[in-house]
């Protein structure tokens, strides 16, 4: 279980992640998930590399029928990121989605 | 020089009528029969294991291992991920060459029947960094993410990775302690279902319980009464970042190259002279990644040689890789996996590996790796 500080403490840092752009370095589709993200499965989880050279990693949501591949950009947009926890606090942290073409 | 003089290994697969400890009193009873030593000749014990902390609300190991032996000496647990007991052996091999004892007893062992896949799914997901759990990621997932690089640089194909687990299926099915003991064909993996893109159930290692052990000593007049010592030529520990991320190649595991540098070195030895080797299989592509870092493979060759099945039994003319059926077939109880590696090369090159025996066996290298590669340690025995 995580405690509800380490949720705060994390989510502190979640707006200077938001609103960048990217490219995809690897990725995976999660079948089978641990209990607090089994709801969500399947779900795709990338690793992005930011256009800073910082990578992240983080689902990748607000798909239709897109075939993922490396190499893809994408942007970072905040979403709850876990089922809330016995305290009730909503976990928020940073999902990507595909940067259609320009 | 450090020798191992005993191996014992209970059965793995899912024993639901044995407790961890019930499978650690077993594999200590055993491993001294089979060393032919009466309990009170052990210094020391080292106890690899990862979950009990995390799944059973049970830590303390070291004194609940002193209530089963019923001695007062110094007992360690070592925690490292999916490293734990090759991380206890290590220190097992080093506590002896400091001289603070003569005479260790190394067991690993794991529990993980006992709990629902999420749960154990989640335990194990302990053993990564905190932004891979909030991202959702599993170990299957990590080394999904690792896959997915390797498949891309390198032009494999899913049916490239199902040849390992073929391969170390058909190994399994010749050891009787091995969890699974059927043969499966290529299609057999590429039909079953997806755990992690592109991984599938059959390219996976299965939760297990289990216990292994060894007896090391250096004390000259146990190794001369000894039926069939096998020397330590080298064990060396390497650690990197917790995080995939933070790795500059996703294809590779650097700290497997670093560690298969030192061993050689120090013993000297070629990678040709090892005919016998225990690689750290979790995930098929592991495997790959790890004939490639150790350096038995060239970079970028791994999918042509497991195509091959360059590494079969009764196939290859050199290097046989995971005759006990590797962690995929024979199982993965966590901290047991680590000795159970030691304790397959100690039985090859005592010539008592049986239907499994890869002939002439002199020199062989275990591989055992924490998480997506944080700890990678690498032991090479000889005799």
């Amino acid at each position: 279980m995580i405690s509800p500080v380490k949720i705060w403490r994390r989510q502190r840092h979640i707006k200077d992640q938001l609103g960048k752009t990217g490219k995809i370095l690897t990725w995976t589709k999660i079948y089978i998930a641990a209990k607090e993200f089994k709801k969500n499965a399947p779900y795709y989880v990338v690793m992005v590399e930011l256009d800073s050279g910082r990578r992240l990693y983080g689902q990748l949501v607000d798909l239709m029928d897109e075939k993922i591949s490396i190499g893809m950009k994408v942007e970072s947009i905040l979403r709850k990121v876990r089922q809330p926890s016995q305290d009730g606090v909503i976990a928020y942290g940073i999902k990507f989605k595909l940067l259609k073409d320009e | 020089m450090v020798s191992i003089i005993g191996y014992y290994t209970t059965q793995f697969g899912e024993l639901w009528e044995k407790s961890l400890f019930s499978l650690v009193g077993e594999a200590i009873d055993n491993v001294l029969i089979e060393s032919g030593l009466e309990k009170k000749q052990i210094d020391a014990v080292f106890f690899g294991n990862m979950l009990s902390g995390i799944l059973e609300n049970n830590l303390h190991a070291s004194a609940k291992i002193a209530e089963i032996l019923k001695l007062n000496i110094p007992i360690f647990r070592v925690e490292a991920a999916c490293a734990s007991g090759g991380s206890a052996f290590n220190l097992a091999v080093n506590y002896v060459k400091s001289q603070a004892a003569e005479t260790v007893l190394v067991v690993g062992a794991e529990k993980m029947t006992d709990f629902s896949p999420e749960q154990v799914v989640g335990g194990l997901s302990a053993a990564s960094s905190g932004e891979e759990q909030e991202s959702g990621l599993t170990f299957p997932g990590i080394y999904a993410l690792m896959a997915q690089s390797y498949l891309n640089k390198n032009k494999t194909k899913e049916e490239d990775l199902a040849c390992i687990s073929v391969k170390n299926h058909f190994h399994g099915s010749l050891n009787d302690k091995a969890h699974f003991r059927r043969q499966i064909s290529v299609s057999d993996v590429l039909n079953s279902a997806y755990v992690a893109y592109p991984l599938k159930v059959l390219d996976s290692s299965p939760i297990s319980d289990g216990a292994s052990s060894v007896i090391i000593t250096s004390n000259k007049k146990i190794i001369k009464k000894a039926k069939k010592p096998v020397m330590v030529l080298a064990s060396e520990v390497v650690n990197d970042t917790i995080s995939l991320k933070k790795r500059k190649n996703l294809d590779s595991i650097e700290a497997t190259i670093i560690a298969a540098d030192k061993v050689f070195k120090k013993t000297g030895l070629k990678r040709k002279d090892i005919t016998v080797a225990e690689l750290h299989d979790c995930f098929s592509i592991a495997e790959i990644i790890a004939m490639e870092d150790i350096g038995f493979w060239k970079k970028g060759e791994g999918a042509s040689g497991a195509r091959a099945y360059s590494t079969m039994f009764g196939r290859s003319d050199n290097l046989v890789v995971n005759t006990s059926g590797g962690l995929k077939s024979a199982g993965h109880p966590v901290g047991a996996t680590g000795i159970k590696q030691l304790g397959e090369i100690y039985l090859q090159l005592t010539g008592r590996a049986e239907k499994r025996q890869v002939k002439g066996a002199k020199y062989g290298l275990a591989h055992n790796v924490g998480g997506s590669g944080g700890t990678v340690v690498i032991t090479i025995l000889g005799n």
